[in-house]
C-alpha cells in the first residue's frame, strides 16, 4: 500500500501543477512565456495580469476543486454501492441541482441564486431518495440504486418540462449548465475548502472502506459499524457531489472513469484511490476546461463536451482491457 | 451407545452441567434464533469453553448459519441473550467484538479485485486503528496464515481467479490473520478435496486445543464425530439438544435430524453413519 | 482580483474628487450617465473610444448612430454593415470569450440581456468594465436605445439624426397604413417546433403599423408554440415566415398542402428576411416597409 501511496503521490502530485499552470498559460489570448513569468513575479502589464490572475486562475481553481470533488465522490460511490459503474450522479444528486438551477435562470435571478437553488436541489434530491430508500427499515445498495435511478428518472422529465416552456432566450443558458460549464465558477475556496476537508477525513477511513467493499457481513464481522459508515459515506458523497455541480453544473464521466482508471494502475486500496481521485479528478477537469476553451476559440465549448470526448474511448479501453 | 429413543436436553442443560465461568468465552441464556417465518424454536443454553470444538448439525433450512450470525452479532436474536467473555452481546463495541471472535461465512463476496494477501491481511483490521498502516508483523502474520491454508505461493494472484475451494481456504486463512479466541465457521469444508478437508479440521482442532474454541456448521455428521468434542443438534421443528459428541450420536436421533435412515458403523474406534436406502 | 494598489487608489482619488462635485462644472467637462435598458447607470468620463458588441444587433445599431469606427471587436455573425464582418470576434453571444474582450481593453461594454450570459455580464463587471445593457422592446426602445448609445460614443448628433429617421419613417408607414382594412397575419417564426409571436413581440408591433392583425397575438408567451391545428384554426388571410437564414424557407410553401386556408387558396405566402425584422435594428423600417407592402397586395387579391 505504501508503495502505491508513493507512487501515485509521486505522479499525481506534479501532474497536478502542471495541469494548472497549463490553465494559466493557454486561453485565447497568447501570452508568450516571458510576459507569463512576468506576471508571476508581480511586474506583468496590466492586461496580463487581468487574463491570467482575475480569469485563468479562478476558473482553473474552480475546475480543479470541482473536478476533485467529482473524482472523490465517484470513488465514495462505487464503495457505497459496492458496483464499479456508479458515478456520482446515479442517485440523482445532479438532477435535483439541475431543476433547481433552471427553475432558477427562469426566475430569473442571479447566478448567485442559481447556484445557491441548484446545491438546495441537490441535497432535496438526497433527502428523498434516503427518505424513500430508507422506508422499510433497513436499506441495501440495490434499493438504494434502484430509488436512486427512479428519483433521477423523475428530475429528468422535469427538466425537460423546463426545456420545453422556457422562452426561447433562456435556452442556451440553461443547456451549457446542464452540459457543464466551469466558465461562470467565481469563487473556488469554499470548494478547495470542502475537498480538502473531505479528503482529510477520508484518508483515515481507507482501510476501513477496504474491508467495507467486502460486503456488510464480512466487514461487521471484522468490526466494522456498517450502517454508520454507509450514511457517512452517502452524506459526504451527497455533499461534495452537491458542492461541484453548484460550481461547473453536471459535468458527467469524471466522478465514472477517474476512480476506474486509478484502480487499474494502483489497486483496489482506498487509502490510496480516494486522494488519488481527488487529484486525478481535478486535473482532468482542468486540462478538459482548458481544452474547452481553446480548442476553437473564440467560440468556447461547455467542458462536459470535453469530458464526455476523452471519458467515452477511455471507458471503452477500460472494458477492453478488462475482459 | 446409550439407547435413548428420545432425544432430551442432554447434560449441559443449565441446571445441571457446565456453568459459564470466567474463562468462558460465549455462552448463551435462553437464546432463540430469529429464523423468518418460523415460528420460535427451543431456547438454546450453551456454554463454549476454551478447548472445545462444537459441532453444529442439521439438515439444510433448520437455522445452522443464522445461529452462527446471531452468536456473532450479525443478527438480533428473537429472545434470550448472548455473552461473550462475561459481556452482554448489544453492550460490546463491534471493533471490540472483531477481536474475541471471528467468522468464517458459507459465501464470499468480493466486490472489487483485491489480491490473496490483501484479503488475509484485512483480518488484522480490528487490531489496527484509523491511522495505521499494516506493520511488518502484520504482514507476518498473514503470510503465516496462508502458509497454514497452503495457499503461499497464490499470494499476489487476484481474488476471482480462485477455485471455490481456495476462497474457502483463503477465508480460513483471514479469520487466522484475525486470530480471536473463538473461532465460528460456517461449513468451512464444504468446497474442499478431501485432503484439504482433513487439514483444516486438523488445523482448527489443534487451534481449538489450547485456550481458544471453535463452533463449526457442518454438513456431515462424520467429520463432526471426529473432530467435535461438543454437538448441537438443530431439528427442522425448532427443536434441539446439545452435549458432549458421544452423548449426542444417537442413530435415532440424527435419522430424525436428517429425516433419513442410516446406517451405523465403527471404524477406527469412531462410529460412522452411512445414509441407508430401504 | 484587483491588487492591492487598485483597492487603495481608486477609493482615495474618489475622497478627493469629492469636494471637486460640489462645484458647479461646465456640462462638457462632466462626464456621461445615461440609463441603460435595465435602469442601471452607466458612466463614463468621457465618449468611449474602444466599444465592444455583445451582439449582432448592437453592431448594427453603433454603425447606425455613426460609432463604427469606435468598435474594436464583436460577436460572431455581427454581419451588417459589411465593414462589420471584418472586425475582430469575441465569441458567440451566448458564450462570450472573456480573455478576447479584455483583451481589446474596451472602455465600453455593450451587452445584450436576452442574449447574453447573465454571469458573463456579472464577469466583466467584476473585471472593472463599464457594461451598457441592451434589450429594446418597442420602436421607441429602439430609438432611444440609439441615443443614449449615441451619448455614450461621443456621436450625439448622428445617433439624434439616425433615431429621428427610422421613427419618422415608422410613423410614414403608421400614418399610410395602419388605418387601412385589417388583415389577420399568421407570422411564423420557426417550423419545427412551429413558432410565432405574440403581441408584445416587435414584430407583432410592425404587424399592428401595416394595419394587420397578429392571429396569435393573446397568447401569453413571448415566443409561443403551437400546432399546425391551432394555425388551421385561425384561418389566417396571409402567412409571413421569417426563419434564420435570407433565403426563402420551403417551409413556407409547405402550407400549400393545406388548400382550405384562405392564405393558400389566394396565395397569400410572403417571406421577409429574418434580419430586416427579427433584429432590434433601423433595419425594422425596411422589413416593416415589405411587410405592409405585402398586406397590400393581399387586400388586393380580396374579391369584391
Amino acid at each position: 500500500m505504501t508503495r502505491s501511496f508513493l507512487l501515485a503521490a509521486a505522479v499525481l502530485l506534479p501532474a497536478s501543477v502542471l495541469a494548472v499552470l497549463a490553465a494559466l498559460a493557454w486561453g485565447s489570448v497568447h501570452i508568450p512565456p516571458a510576459d507569463l513569468l512576468a506576471v508571476f513575479l508581480g511586474e506583468g502589464s496590466r492586461l496580463h495580469s487581468t487574463l491570467v490572475l482575475d480569469l485563468r486562475l479562478p476558473r482553473a481553481l474552480a475546475a480543479f476543486a470541482a473536478g476533485g470533488l467529482l473524482g472523490l465522490a465517484g470513488a465514495l460511490m462505487q464503495v457505497l454501492l459496492r458496483n464499479p459503474l456508479a458515478d456520482p450522479y446515479v442517485l440523482g444528486l445532479s438532477g435535483g441541482a439541475s431543476v433547481g438551477a433552471l427553475l432558477a435562470m427562469l426566475a430569473g435571478l442571479s447566478m448567485v441564486s442559481v447556484s445557491a437553488a441548484a446545491f438546495a436541489g441537490a441535497l432535496l434530491s438526497t433527502i428523498i431518495v434516503f427518505g424513500l430508500a430508507h422506508g422499510t427499515g433497513s436499506w441495501t445498495p440495490t434499493r438504494l440504486l434502484l430509488t436512486g435511478v427512479v428519483v433521477a428518472a423523475g428530475w429528468g422529465a422535469m427538466i425537460s418540462f423546463i426545456l420545453a416552456v422556457s422562452p426561447t432566450a433562456e435556452l442556451p443558458g440553461m443547456l451549457y449548465w446542464l452540459m457543464g460549464d466551469v466558465s461562470h465558477a467565481r469563487n473556488p475556496y469554499p470548494a478547495w475548502g470542502v475537498l480538502v476537508l473531505v479528503v482529510l477525513l477520508a484518508l483515515p477511513l481507507g482501510r476501513t472502506l477496504n474491508v467495507l467493499a467486502r460486503g456488510p457481513m464480512q466487514a461487521a464481522a471484522l468490526g466494522v459499524a456498517v450502517r454508520p459508515v454507509e450514511w457517512g459515506i452517502y452524506i459526504a458523497a451527497s455533499l461534495i457531489t452537491a458542492t461541484a455541480v453548484t460550481q461547473v453544473g453536471a459535468v458527467g464521466f469524471v466522478g465514472l472513469i477517474v476512480p476506474h482508471m486509478l484502480r487499474l494502475v494502483f489497486g483496489n486500496d482506498q487509502r490510496v484511490i480516494l486522494p488519488a481521485s481527488a487529484l486525478a479528478g481535478g486535473i482532468l477537469l482542468t486540462l478538459a476546461d482548458t481544452l474547452a476553451r481553446t480548442m476553437i476559440a473564440p467560440e468556447q465549448l461547455p467542458v462536459g463536451v470535453i469530458t464526455a470526448m476523452l471519458g467515452v474511448p477511455v471507458f471503452l479501453f477500460l472494458l477492453y482491457r478488462s475482459r | 451407545m446409550p439407547a435413548d429413543p428420545l432425544p432430551h436436553p442432554g447434560p449441559d442443560a443449565p441446571s445441571v452441567h457446565e456453568r459459564p465461568d470466567e474463562r468462558t468465552l460465549l455462552a448463551t441464556r435462553e437464546l432463540v434464533v430469529d429464523v423468518p417465518q418460523r415460528p420460535d424454536g427451543a431456547p438454546l443454553n450453551l456454554t463454549v469453553n476454551p478447548g472445545q470444538c462444537w459441532g453444529i448439525l442439521g439438515p439444510n433450512g433448520a437455522g445452522k448459519s443464522t445461529l452462527l450470525h446471531t452468536l456473532a452479532g450479525l443478527r438480533d436474536p428473537r429472545a434470550g441473550q448472548i455473552e461473550v467473555r462475561g459481556r452482554g452481546l448489544p453492550a460490546m463495541p463491534r471493533a471490540e467484538l472483531a477481536r474475541h471472535l471471528g467468522l468464517v461465512f458459507q459465501s464470499h463476496h468480493d466486490g472489487f479485485p483485491a489480491t490473496v494477501l490483501e484479503t488475509a491481511l484485512i483480518g488484522r483490521h480490528p487490531y489496527l486503528r484509523p491511522w495505521d498502516i499494516e506493520t511488518a508483523e502484520d504482514y507476518a502474520l498473514a503470510r503465516a496464515a496462508l502458509a497454514e491454508m497452503d495457499l503461499s505461493d497464490m499470494e499476489s494472484r487476484l481474488v476471482d481467479t480462485l477455485s471455490g475451494g481456495e476462497r474457502q481456504r483463503l477465508a480460513i486463512a483471514t479469520v487466522l490473520t484475525q486470530n480471536p479466541n473463538l473461532l465460528l465457521l460456517d461449513e468451512p469444508t464444504s468446497q474442499l478435496d478431501l485432503h484439504h478437508q482433513v487439514a483444516v479440521l486438523n488445523r482448527i482442532r489443534a487451534i481449538a486445543s489450547r485456550d481458544r474454541a471453535a463452533v463449526l456448521v457442518l454438513h456431515d455428521v462424520n467429520l463432526a464425530a471426529r473432530y467435535c468434542d461438543r454437538l448441537l443438534l438443530l431439528f427442522p421443528d425448532g427443536q434441539a439438544c446439545w452435549g458432549p459428541t458421544p452423548t449426542m450420536l444417537v442413530p435415532s436421533a440424527l435419522e430424525r435430524l436428517y429425516n433419513q435412515p442410516l446406517s451405523v458403523g465403527e471404524i477406527d474406534g469412531h462410529p460412522v453413519f452411512l445414509p441407508r436406502s430401504d | 482580483m484587483k491588487n492591492l494598489a487598485q483597492r487603495v487608489v481608486r477609493p482615495a482619488r474618489n475622497l478627493l474628487l469629492l469636494p471637486g462635485l460640489l462645484l458647479p462644472l461646465p456640462a462638457l467637462a462632466a462626464g456621461i450617465t445615461v440609463s441603460d435598458d435595465d435602469e442601471r447607470e452607466v458612466h463614463l468620463e468621457q465618449p468611449a473610444e474602444r466599444i465592444v458588441s455583445l451582439a449582432p444587433h448592437v453592431t448594427e445599431l453603433l454603425f447606425a448612430i455613426g460609432a463604427g469606427d469606435r468598435v474594436v471587436g464583436a460577436t460572431q455573425h455581427s454581419d451588417y454593415p459589411e465593414e462589420a464582418a471584418d472586425l475582430p470576434r469575441v465569441g458567440g453571444y451566448s458564450r462570450i470569450d472573456l480573455e478576447r474582450v479584455i483583451e481589446l481593453e474596451p472602455d465600453l461594454v455593450i451587452a445584450w440581456r436576452s442574449g447574453n450570459s447573465t454571469a458573463q455580464i456579472e464577469r466583466l463587471r467584476d473585471l472593472g468594465l463599464t457594461v451598457y445593457v441592451s434589450e429594446p422592446r418597442h420602436f421607441d426602445g429602439v430609438a432611444s436605445g440609439m441615443r443614449r448609445m449615441a451619448q455614450l460614443a461621443g456621436t450625439r448628433d448622428d445617433g439624434e439624426a439616425a433615431a429621428a429617421a427610422f421613427l419618422d419613417r415608422m410613423e410614414a408607414l403608421r400614418a399610410e397604413y395602419a388605418h387601412r382594412p385589417p388583415v389577420r397575419v399568421f407570422y411564423q417564426v420557426w417550423e419545427q417546433p412551429l413558432m410565432t409571436v405574440n403581441d408584445d413581440h416587435l414584430i407583432a408591433q410592425a404587424i399592428e403599423v401595416c394595419g394587420g392583425e397578429n392571429v396569435f397575438g393573446h397568447l401569453n408567451r413571448l415566443v409561443p408554440r403551437m400546432d399546425r391545428e391551432a394555425v388551421i384554426d385561425a384561418d389566417p388571410e396571409a402567412i409571413i415566415g421569417g426563419g434564420m437564414g435570407e433565403d426563402r424557407p420551403d417551409w413556407v410553401e409547405a402550407w400549400e398542402e393545406w388548400p382550405d386556408l384562405v392564405a393558400v387558396q389566394r396565395d397569400n405566402l410572403f417571406f421577409v428576411p429574418p434580419s430586416l425584422l427579427q433584429r432590434h435594428t433601423p433595419r425594422i423600417a425596411e422589413g416593416t416597409e415589405m411587410m405592409c407592402e405585402m398586406l397590400e397586395t393581399t387586400r388586393s387579391r380580396r374579391p369584391d
